[in-house]
């Protein structure tokens, strides 16, 4: 009986591999610790807000991705250098990213917020004078705003950049920098996952919006199927769906819902009912 | 490829190539200490002092038995969880030399156990104790053996110094990977940071053959070359 098991699953496999063997590929890049954006489930899966939309939009343009874990600060010189297709890692359109690379039309839109200790006593003034120690990862829109509007202008805080968000996140919990400055949403889920511990006291309105990214000139023709994509899961109702399970819930709830949930895109091939899958589950888990 | 080199990355550059050279030259400093330290208590620790010979023997075998990335990641990240606090530099450093120092302990005993037993035996014969037969006998010939092969581990430690950056020691590689965040001029900065690289070992190699030529004795040394 187990045998046939094996044999039946070697079979599926073969199938599977073949067909993946005879479709598109593409190769997408990300940063996996930023939650809700992208992390890596305590089962080992990456898992997250862009990294279910970029599946989902394969899926409905039929194509396969495969997702790599790659240093935020590393992937737009991988997408130029043409060793993956697409970045999609919460990148804010900026105007010096969109002379190197092509983007997508903004899919979301996100503020800077200042996180600090909740027992520090800063608010967000003082939690940025000169001299005080600044977290930021390295190449995020967070850090280039500590660097054009407060050292630049003369305001001497010490920035200290990071590999990824949580390192900085875990050095302000160590009591080793006295403010992060990062994205809303990830700032939002640190706070909730260190309840009690750390706490937002400014959100620096930046008005900033992600897409997602490929190299100059589109050569792969990705664009126009990641837009065609978003607007399926637009008008499906899809995309409420998805923003609903991510933003907000605790980490482990969303990762169940995901385990119960992605064979309905894996499998089933179906968008639509994963997203709807997804947002109900959580909600479940989150009663 | 626009292969320009912007003038504006030369201080950062600089100033984490000074920081390089001091991690290193640190480093190397306190981890010839410790190392020859080491390598002693290796070589020489019996009977009574045999628990010393077990205690260097287990640091050696912890420190080159673990990866330097993760010693640097423990230093800063873990130990902050049991109360200990460092610095990024700090941090770095002592991870850089207690690694740098079982390695260098390894050499260490192996140029005391090249020079021959006989030595020793005379030393003693002589009337020097035991301690004093290591000190002005055994290690002024080790020191010269041990050259080639330290200079081996200061040429790595160069460029091992450069996983600091991974906890915001805005050495060399921090900074070039700073920059390169901005400005997305990968290729010209890391290439600019290999010659920085490049231009220090070669200095580096060449004050160590000076030193090499300055110490050797003649008669004793290197076989085939003395």
């Amino acid at each position: 009986m187990a045998l046939r098991r094996i044999l039946v699953g070697l079979v599926v496999f073969g199938v599977v591999s073949l067909s993946g063997v005879a479709a598109e590929k593409f190769i997408v890049a990300s940063d996996v610790a930023w939650p809700p954006f992208e992390w890596v489930s305590a089962k080992g899966e990456k898992i997250g807000f862009d990294l279910d939309v970029m599946r989902m939009i394969a899926v409905l343009e039929g194509y396969e991705i495969e997702i790599q874990d790659i240093a935020f600060d590393s992937i737009i010189p991988a997408v130029i250098a043409g060793k993956v297709d697409i970045g999609a890692s919460g990148f804010t359109i900026t105007a010096e990213r969109a002379q190197v690379v092509d983007f997508s039309s903004p899919y979301w839109t996100s503020d800077q917020t200042v996180v600090v200790r909740a027992d520090s006593g800063l608010n967000v003034v003082t939690a940025l004078l000169p001299g005080r120690k600044v977290g930021a990862q390295r190449g995020t829109t967070g850090a280039f705003w500590v660097e054009d509007n407060l050292i630049a202008q003369g305001v001497a805080v010490e920035l200290v950049l990071y590999e990824t968000y949580p390192e900085a996140v875990m050095d302000l919990l160590a009591g080793r920098l006295d403010a992060v400055i990062q994205d809303q949403a990830p700032s939002e889920q640190a706070v909730q996952q260190y309840a009690g511990q750390l706490t937002i006291v400014g959100i620096i309105k930046t008005y900033e919006e992600f897409g997602f990214l490929v190299a100059k000139g589109d050569p792969k023709g990705i664009l126009p199927r990641i837009e065609r994509g978003l607007k399926v899961l637009k008008e499906t109702g899809a995309w409420d769906n998805l923003i609903a399970a991510y933003f907000g819930p605790s980490l482990e709830a969303v990762e169940a819902a995901w385990e119960a949930c992605i064979d309905v895109l894996r499998v089933g091939k179906d968008p639509v009912a994963y997203a709807a899958c997804l947002a109900q589950k959580v909600r479940e888990l989150s009663k | 490829m626009n292969l320009a080199f912007s003038w504006d990355w030369l201080p950062r550059l600089l100033q984490g190539l000074g920081l390089t050279v001091e991690l290193t030259a640190l480093s190397m400093a306190m981890g010839a200490f410790l190392g020859l330290v080491l390598a002693v208590l290796r070589v020489y620790a019996h009977g009574l002092l045999y628990p010393l010979y077990l205690l260097a023997s287990g640091y050696v075998h912890l420190f080159r038995g673990t990866p330097l990335l993760v010693q640097v990641m423990t230093f800063y990240f873990a130990l902050p969880s049991v109360g200990v606090r460092l610095s990024p530099f700090v941090a770095g450093l002592s991870a850089l030399t207690l690694n740098t120092a079982a390695y260098q302990a390894e050499y260490f005993r192996g140029a005391i156990q090249s020079v021959r037993a006989g030595q020793m035996q005379a030393a003693l014969a002589l009337g020097f104790s035991r301690l004093q037969a290591i000190r002005y006998v055994v290690l002024p010939q080790a020191l010269r053996l041990v050259i080639p092969p330290w200079s081996n581990e200061l040429i790595y430690m160069v460029k091992g110094s450069a996983v600091v950056y991974l906890i915001g020691v805005l050495e060399l590689m921090g900074q070039a990977k700073n920059i390169a965040a901005r400005t997305f001029r990968n290729f010209e900065v890391y290439l600019v940071v290999a010659m920085f690289y490049l231009a220090l070992i070669f200095v580096l190699t060449l004050a160590l053959r000076w030193v090499e030529r300055r110490t050797r004795v003649p008669g004793l040394g290197v076989p085939g070359r003395a």
